[in-house]
């Protein structure tokens, strides 16, 4: 008995000694890869785009230059796909996809299919199309020292900081218009998961406890979205530490729709971080409580802990709120990666 | 009235059919607040959307010259806050414009722009637990109204409660308010104390060095 436990127990430290050595070095791998990646785009590049495409690490204004809004009504910075030759536009797509998981990647691929549905449906309006995504960097791509890679346009911003080993995805803004549509005969939903999970959560709810996630007011917009940094409003609805342990990794799965974005190891270190503040997270929910099957939902949900904050919000912009959604996804203790410069 | 915005939002919004991809017809005001021991701040922002910032610009470009001056942006916050009412434990505050931004004319147009305001206002001191109401009835038929709470950074203030009513233009939150322990991020004492205190014992040691030099002087153990 006492040599299985030694067993045991030298198990248990070979795997937590396995662990703690192989994350740092999975995930410098992956800062590795991505620069290996940002290097070869690069490299792609005449002076002039490359120019346009780096900014400087301190360049404030460049890393708060993201919006929901089509890039005609709010211009960003960097390059955009239209403007690249077909090598180019692979090199670039590989940077942003070698930062992500396979997951996160066609989620953001799915986004951009989407305001092209919107480009052919609306007679080729030039506000919309996947070619109007843009990618910038601000500092060198370094494996050591920070630096930071920007994607996106309509309803999509990727802001993902680099420092080493370590990746920050926050803040980061997803959106679809439209939230479902057929694409090569599948139906695709870009933000599908995390209107269902987050509503499968709700139905997992007693009464009481929808009672205390369900807001009694209407909310019309993202109340943390684009230029709204560092803000932490007070948190409402129903916490994480009143919920049973299945609803709390409901919960966490919920999370992992945006925590999931970035690449494996980033994205384990996170989930770690939002895992260990998870007792004071809360869940608040506004708006209808049903679903047509197969759709989106149409209520607003917020998502809020000391370390997080997630909002999923429909837009009641002239037709059906589910088909248009904004979404947010926010540390505001580390946007940016500010907590890791601090060090 | 009614009748006639929700005409005149309706031909705005057939003439703006392909702008799908923002807001049309709502003029979001979202305000967050932020309360410390002695007064209370607040940061609105106005955008109205494209198929009712015509009837925004009219309002605010009071001349109708097609540009608003700084004279009718002031005028219109000072309306704005008009519209809003302050209130803790039963007192009505009187907010004050702390700075006032508005965006191009052309942007609110297209229902891009965000005007933003920022005012403050004095709360009467008292400790223990207080409410403060908040209400907005700026442009109530056309409004989308958002109202939060930033988390204290004062840790003697802890909010207990918020509620609103279904359009968010009413807000009453409750919070306690804890009275003696003077909190270091709320004020200015404590850099004041510790330069006072600094400056003591820089004094204290400058006497000290001196008694010692002249003992030494004059042959005295130290």
């Amino acid at each position: 008995m006492r040599l299985v436990s030694m067993r045991a127990a030298s198990a248990i430290c070979a795997l937590a000694f396995t662990c703690l050595s192989l994350t740092p070095a999975t995930a410098q791998i992956a800062t590795g890869r991505i620069v290996s990646a940002a290097n070869a785009f690069l490299s792609t590049l005449d002076n002039k785009q490359r120019q346009t495409v780096l900014f400087t690490f301190d360049d404030e204004k460049q890393r708060q230059r993201w919006s929901n809004f089509p890039t005609g009504f709010v211009p960003r910075g960097g390059i955009s796909l239209k403007e690249m030759n077909a090598t180019q536009r692979a090199a670039a797509l590989a940077v942003v996809s070698s930062a992500l998981s396979p997951r996160g990647f066609e989620k953001i691929q799915q986004i951009m299919e989407g305001d092209e549905v919107s480009r052919i449906k609306e007679g080729n309006n030039p506000m919309f199309g996947k070619d109007l995504y843009y990618i910038s960097m601000l500092g060198k791509p370094s494996e050591k020292d920070p630096w930071m890679l920007q994607f996106g346009g309509h309803h999509l911003a990727l802001n993902i900081t680099i420092a080493g080993e370590r990746g920050v995805l926050t803040p980061t803004l997803t959106g679809a218009q439209p939230a479902l549509y057929t694409l090569n005969g599948k139906t695709v939903r870009p933000l599908g998961q995390e209107s269902d999970k987050a509503f499968a959560l709700l139905n997992a709810l007693d009464e009481a406890q929808r009672k205390q996630a369900i807001l009694s007011y209407r909310l019309a917009d993202l109340v943390l979205g684009p230029g709204q940094d560092g803000k932490t409003i007070q948190p409402e609805g129903l916490k994480a530490s009143a919920m049973n342990e299945r609803q709390r990794a409901m919960l966490v799965d919920v999370i992992a729709e945006w925590a999931g974005i970035i690449h494996e190891s980033a994205a384990a270190a996170r989930m770690a971080e939002i895992k260990a503040g998870l007792e004071d997270t809360w869940f608040a929910w506004s708006g209808p409580i049903t679903v047509t099957p197969g759709n989106n939902i149409a209520a607003y949900y917020r998502i809020q802990g000391p370390k997080l904050v997630v909002e999923y919000a429909p837009q009641r912009l002239g037709g059906d709120p589910a088909m248009h959604v904004h979404t947010m996804y926010r540390d505001p203790t580390n946007d940016y990666g500010r907590r890791l410069m601090a060090k | 009235m009614t009748k006639t915005l929700a005409t005149a939002a309706a031909t705005l919004l057939s003439l703006v059919a392909p702008a799908s991809a923002h807001r049309l017809d709502e003029y979001l005001q979202a305000t967050i607040i932020s309360v410390e021991k002695n007064r209370v701040q607040a940061f609105t922002r106005l955008a109205p959307g494209v198929a009712v910032s015509s009837l925004v610009i009219a309002n605010i470009d009071t001349n109708g010259d097609g540009i608003i001056s700084d004279t009718e942006q002031q005028a219109y916050a000072e309306r704005v806050l008009r519209d809003l009412s302050f209130s803790v434990d039963e007192h009505r505050l009187k907010p004050r414009l702390v700075s006032v931004a508005f965006p191009m004319t052309a942007e609110m147009k297209e229902g891009l722009g965000e005007i933003q305001i920022e005012f403050t206002a004095d709360l009467p001191g008292a400790g223990g637990s207080r409410e403060l109401i908040f209400e907005n009835h700026h442009q109530s038929r056309i409004a989308a109204y958002l109202v939060n709470c930033l988390v204290p950074r004062d840790k003697n203030i802890q909010i207990t409660a918020q509620n609103r009513n279904e359009n968010q233009s009413f807000y009453r939150l409750t919070y306690v308010q804890a009275v003696g322990r003077p909190d270091p991020s709320s004020l200015g004492l404590w850099p004041g104390v510790r330069a006072s205190l600094g400056t003591v014992v820089l004094l204290l040691f400058a006497g000290l060095t001196l008694i010692w030099r002249q003992r030494a002087k004059h042959g005295m153990p130290a």
